[in-house]
């Protein structure tokens, strides 16, 4: 059976550097290790800047760090890009409509295209 | 693109006379965690079990992996036989899958020839997981020395990657 992912993987990220939780809070500008002890145990989600603070520290994007919250977003995401594909498809035909279009039926669809 | 682990999570635990070590391991070869978590005194096997129902709550494994002791030949002291038990019995209740595997199994799934020591089964384990594990291995003991207490955490990765490597030789099914 499989399983979804954790909230986040900080806890490994941490110990594969061999950083204490004292480390990453003096990195974060904490007082002490209980927020980082919060969030390894998934008691408390971080705010954007501390996320993106992790990511400098441990050099793993946010999306990865955080990846069960990231299925979660991502799926919610896909399905409101659902509700909205018929509608976008139904907009005056030109080249940025028929972009918009594609963007929420590939969102819907779970890929996204970047050029 | 993240994607759901096509893998269950697992939580293998390897009891000692000093408490057990233990690894959560995802998919292929993603150590989520791994560590010692000691017992003392009197009541060890319920401090244990404490400490590995915290372990099942906060991971949510879809399988746990033991040692398999039941047999005559099992060197294991009573009470780790009973702690195996205990925790086998605790994770049916949470409703997690048990696998258990002898030691002669995971020598022969690990070792050159399915013979060796356990420290060359933790080198092993080290080079499986080398940022993880690697700064971890003890060095090898020698004969006045007792067992490192970071040997239980290479034979719970040990434990860990015998599902993917071997059919288990008892297989509890979780109660639906």
């Amino acid at each position: 059976m499989a399983s979804s992912q954790l909230p986040n993987y900080l806890l490994s990220n941490r110990k594969r550097l061999s950083l204490s939780q004292t480390d990453v809070a003096f990195l974060l500008g904490a007082q002490d290790g209980a927020k980082v002890s919060r969030y390894e145990r998934f008691a408390r989600e971080p705010s954007l800047e501390t996320a993106l603070a992790l990511e400098v520290i441990y050099q793993r994007p946010v999306s990865e760090l955080f990846g069960g919250l990231y299925q979660k977003v991502e799926k919610e995401v896909g399905e409101r890009a659902k509700v909205g594909a018929p509608k976008a498809a139904q907009t005056p035909s030109n080249l940025k409509n028929a972009r918009r279009a594609q963007i929420f039926i590939n969102l819907a669809n779970k890929s996204f295209i970047t050029s | 693109m993240t994607q759901t682990p096509p893998y269950p999570r697992i939580l293998a635990i390897a009891p000692s006379t000093r408490g057990f070590g233990f690894v959560v391991l995802e998919g292929l070869a993603l150590l989520v965690d791994w560590g010692s978590k000691p017992t003392d005194g009197k009541n060890k096997n319920i401090q244990a079990q404490a400490k590995a129902k915290a372990l099942i709550t906060r991971y949510q494994p879809s399988v746990i992996v033991l040692q398999n002791t039941a047999l005559e030949n099992s060197r294991r002291s009573q009470r780790v036989k009973r702690l195996i038990e205990q925790i086998a019995k605790m994770a049916q209740a949470h409703h997690v899958t048990v696998q258990l595997f002898t030691h002669d199994e995971l020598k022969e799934a690990l070792l050159p020839g399915g013979k060796g020591t356990k420290h060359e089964l933790a080198a092993i384990i080290a080079q499986r997981f080398p940022d993880d594990l690697g700064p971890q291995l003890p060095s090898k003991r020698r004969p006045w020395e007792s067992e490192h207490s970071r040997m239980d955490i290479f034979y719970a990765a040990a434990l860990a990657l015998m599902p993917r490597l071997k059919r288990a030789t008892r297989k509890v099914q979780a109660k639906a």
